[in-house]
């Protein structure tokens, strides 16, 4: 079943074309890798997907529904939750708080919350820093912080923006390893990511853009070997 | 587990209990304070801590940077004299209506500043803030202008008047705590640090944020109207900037985004200027050296310097664990 498609989805900034007649489908259960060279539009896409921004043209469709336009907050409720490429914790309240703080923000009561925060810290290494304000944290343990956040209550379809980016190896596994489990309990997710090799680990599908197009998508290795991909993404020396 | 105290649910009660202590001191305090003047100084001084305590709930806990408190304080105040001078409304009915008059302006303040940040939205406070005082000065056959208004008194006993504040300062206060540590104040809180990751957690920020709008110019609107009262006479002076930069002053010295900071930055500020009121002008120098000190030094002012050292030993902890 198709999660998250869009048809036609376009967005100018000024005379550039950000992103441009995007058609993207998300199946449920799946791992989508979205790549592609910088200023190809990823991030923009992901912002129209998840509400930040208002697409020009075309839709957004989740589980069905048209929602276009429709704000992070109403996305949030319906099960569509964004990570993003700087991460957004809120600094001045311990790592347990944000956690607790996000499980209050999708539904859940305060006693469920607090059991899932402290299931989650400890899944995700973050026990022994859990009553630290997480401004005080590690950017790699912010990130993981963030993973919490967008799992203490599991959404339907996750959009990571650069999750892997500028974290240190161990984090990376730790990010990797949650990621699949969570993907193995039948969760969903679309991941930006410039790590080739992660993205080949773990992603059943990958798409690319470039100018703001999708220019391939299919299976992970697929896409890598396209000869589209490689001349405008790896650059025509590289390969996978 | 000693780290647990940085727990914000932990952190408030402390706070919350330190504030009670204070207002359990303002509550003894006429067992020895009996001169009707000094009484006096302590009701306003109470009156500003209503308005910082407002102040706080929208700077301190919500993030939302406003230079209108004192502009809702006289807004509060007006109301209920209004009502009397033109319809001879009661106290009962004005008072209420001054609470829900500004805490409907706040919210449709709120909703109007909601995409502003920073500069922007401190400016567009201001200037809201100008626009009702000039309003109400050049407003002379509404509202009587600079002459002011008098305003009939609840009562004639200044210790009547000194327990009503006292009373009215541990009901907000307390409210302020069964706020905090609800969902809405964790919310509040979210916004503060970061409204994007807020809304992406899926967090209402706009219901939010004028819904702090409005209860933060409700507790002002209260404090206005009952200093009307008070003091029988308002005047569009209640609204003057100046006065917001005292209640700012207060929240910063005492302790931004607590529950005890505003209250003793309040009480500190007004006693204090008041022992300085024979010096002039030197008393807002004084206060103004104050607030760049503990804005550059002691951010977290008084309480938090207080509260920090109750968690001293978490930096060591995070050092550790990294």
């Amino acid at each position: 079943m198709t999660l998250l498609r869009t048809e036609g989805l376009a967005k100018h900034f000024g005379g550039v074309a950000a992103v441009d007649d995007l058609a993207l489908a998300v199946e449920e259960g799946e791992i989508l890798g979205l790549i592609g060279p910088n200023g190809s539009g990823k991030t923009t896409a992901l912002n129209m997907l998840s509400g930040f921004l208002v697409p020009d043209r075309g839709s957004v469709w989740f589980a069905d529904e048209n929602v276009t336009g429709k704000k992070p907050v109403a996305l949030a409720r319906r099960g569509l939750l964004r990570m993003f490429q700087t991460t957004r914790v809120f600094v001045r309240i311990s790592a347990f708080d944000n956690l607790l703080t996000a499980g209050l923000a999708r539904g859940l009561d305060e006693a469920e919350a607090r059991e899932r925060a402290r299931v989650l810290l400890e899944e995700l290494t973050l026990t022994p820093v859990m009553y630290l304000d997480a401004g005080q944290l590690s950017g790699g343990q912010r990130k993981l912080l963030e993973f919490g956040m967008c799992f203490i209550a599991p959404p339907r379809l996750a959009l990571l923006d650069e999750p892997f980016a500028a974290v240190h190896p161990v984090m990376r596994e730790t990010m990797a390893r949650f990621i699949r489990r969570r993907n193995e309990e039948g969760h969903t997710f679309l991941v930006v990511s410039h790590d080739m090799p992660i993205v080949v680990e773990l992603c059943d599908r990958a798409a690319c853009m470039n100018a703001g197009r999708l220019i391939a998508i299919g299976a992970t290795r697929d896409v890598l070997q396209d000869p589209v991909v490689i001349e405008a993404y790896l650059g025509s020396e590289s390969h996978v | 587990m000693s780290d647990a105290r940085n727990l914000w649910s932990h952190r408030l009660a402390v706070d919350f209990r330190a504030a009670l202590v204070v207002v359990a001191v303002l509550a003894a305090a006429p067992i020895v304070v009996t001169s009707p003047y000094t009484l006096g100084i302590l009701i306003v001084s109470m009156y500003f801590a209503l308005l910082a305590m407002g102040w706080n709930l929208l700077a301190g806990f919500a993030g939302q940077f406003s230079l209108a408190p004192a502009a809702f304080a006289m807004l509060g105040a007006y109301v209920p004299g209004l009502l009397d001078y033109h319809w001879h409304v009661s106290l009962a009915v004005g008072i209420p209506a001054g609470i829900v008059g500004t805490a409907i302006v706040g919210w449709l303040l709120g909703r109007v500043v909601l995409r502003l940040r920073g500069p922007y939205l401190a400016l567009t406070t201001l200037s809201f803030a100008e626009i009702a005082r000039v309003v109400i000065s050049n407003s002379y056959d509404f509202t009587r202008g600079a002459q002011g208004l008098n305003v009939p008194t609840l009562m004639q006993s200044r210790v009547g008047y000194y327990y009503l504040f006292v009373a009215v300062v541990l009901v907000v206060l307390a409210g302020l705590f069964f706020v905090m540590r609800s969902a809405i104040g964790r919310f509040w809180l979210a916004i503060r640090d970061d409204e994007t990751g807020a809304e992406s957690r899926g967090i209402d920020v706009v219901r939010y944020k004028t819904l702090a709008f409005a209860l933060s110019c409700a507790i002002c609107g209260l404090a206005g109207a009952l200093y009307g009262t008070f003091s029988q006479l308002v005047s569009p002076e209640l609204g003057l900037l100046l006065q917001t930069g005292i209640v700012i002053a207060m929240v910063v010295i005492g302790g931004i985004g607590t529950l005890t900071g505003p209250l003793v930055g309040a009480l500190l500020v007004y006693l204090a200027s008041e022992w300085m009121r024979g010096l002039g002008n030197v008393q807002m120098i004084v206060f103004s050296a104050l607030v760049i000190i503990f804005a550059r030094f002691f951010r977290e002012g008084l309480w938090g310097l207080v509260a920090r050292r109750r968690v001293r030993a978490l930096p060591r902890a995070a050092a550790g664990a990294r």
